[in-house]
């Protein structure tokens, strides 16, 4: 009775298991974006390049997901809190 | 002495010319206390991010100093008691002294500068 099955077990959830860890292998390597462009310096005025790193909620984007280096993250850290101040982007929107 | 860059946001009932008088006051009190004004830089009306006492709009104005750092102390009690200015903040400049027109005086793209950019592949 049980072979005749044709999905449900542990057989089943093992390939899948193994079809996802495959796409995950294949994924492009993160990168940071200061250290590529050779960016020294981050400015608080700087809105656009700022506003790239605030998605949608204007929370500062982490390093795990954009990949940006510890070092350049705590300068932008420093930068988009300045801008914060001087309202140049939100602090949260909605 | 040491490199400042201070901006204010002035309240924008205010027209140029009151915004210009404000500028040379302070311009004034630096060059008093023996600083050097190095640049002022305005970058007009703006939409703020998000509203301040109850206003939408504010009037940027950058200055870059140099200065002891008793006339920053000065410069920001004197820039909180003015009433005509909604929001300040100074900084210190350590090795990026950039006199050259500041990022927020480039032309802006033909889309509106309030989008957010696409983010990095990940």
């Amino acid at each position: 009775m049980r072979e005749s099955r044709e999905s449900g077990g542990r057989g089943h959830d093992r390939g899948r298991k193994k079809q996802y860890k495959k796409k995950f292998l294949f994924r492009k390597k993160k990168f940071c974006k200061f250290c590529d462009e050779k960016i020294k310096f981050i400015d608080y005025k700087d809105v656009r390049l700022l506003q790239a790193f605030t998605p949608e909620r204007s929370k500062i984007f982490p390093r795990r997901i954009s990949g940006t280096c510890s070092k350049h993250q705590r300068k932008l850290m420093q930068a988009i809190k300045r801008a914060r101040i001087l309202a140049l982007i939100p602090f949260t929107s909605d | 002495m040491l490199q400042y860059e201070t901006v204010f946001i002035g309240d924008p009932v205010h027209t140029d010319e009151e915004i210009d008088e404000l500028v040379k006051g302070f311009e004034q009190i630096v060059t008093a206390a023996g600083g050097k004004v190095l640049k002022v830089e305005k970058w007009g009306k703006r939409r703020l991010a998000y509203t301040i006492h109850h206003h939408e709009e504010g009037i940027y104005v950058l200055m870059t100093l140099e200065c002891p750092a008793s006339l920053i102390k000065e410069m920001d009690r004197r820039l909180r008691m003015n009433e005509r200015i909604v929001r300040h903040m100074a900084v210190r400049v350590e090795n990026e002294l950039q006199l050259g027109p500041s990022p927020m005086m480039r032309p802006r793209p033909e889309r509106d500068d309030t989008l957010v950019e696409p983010l990095m592949a990940p």
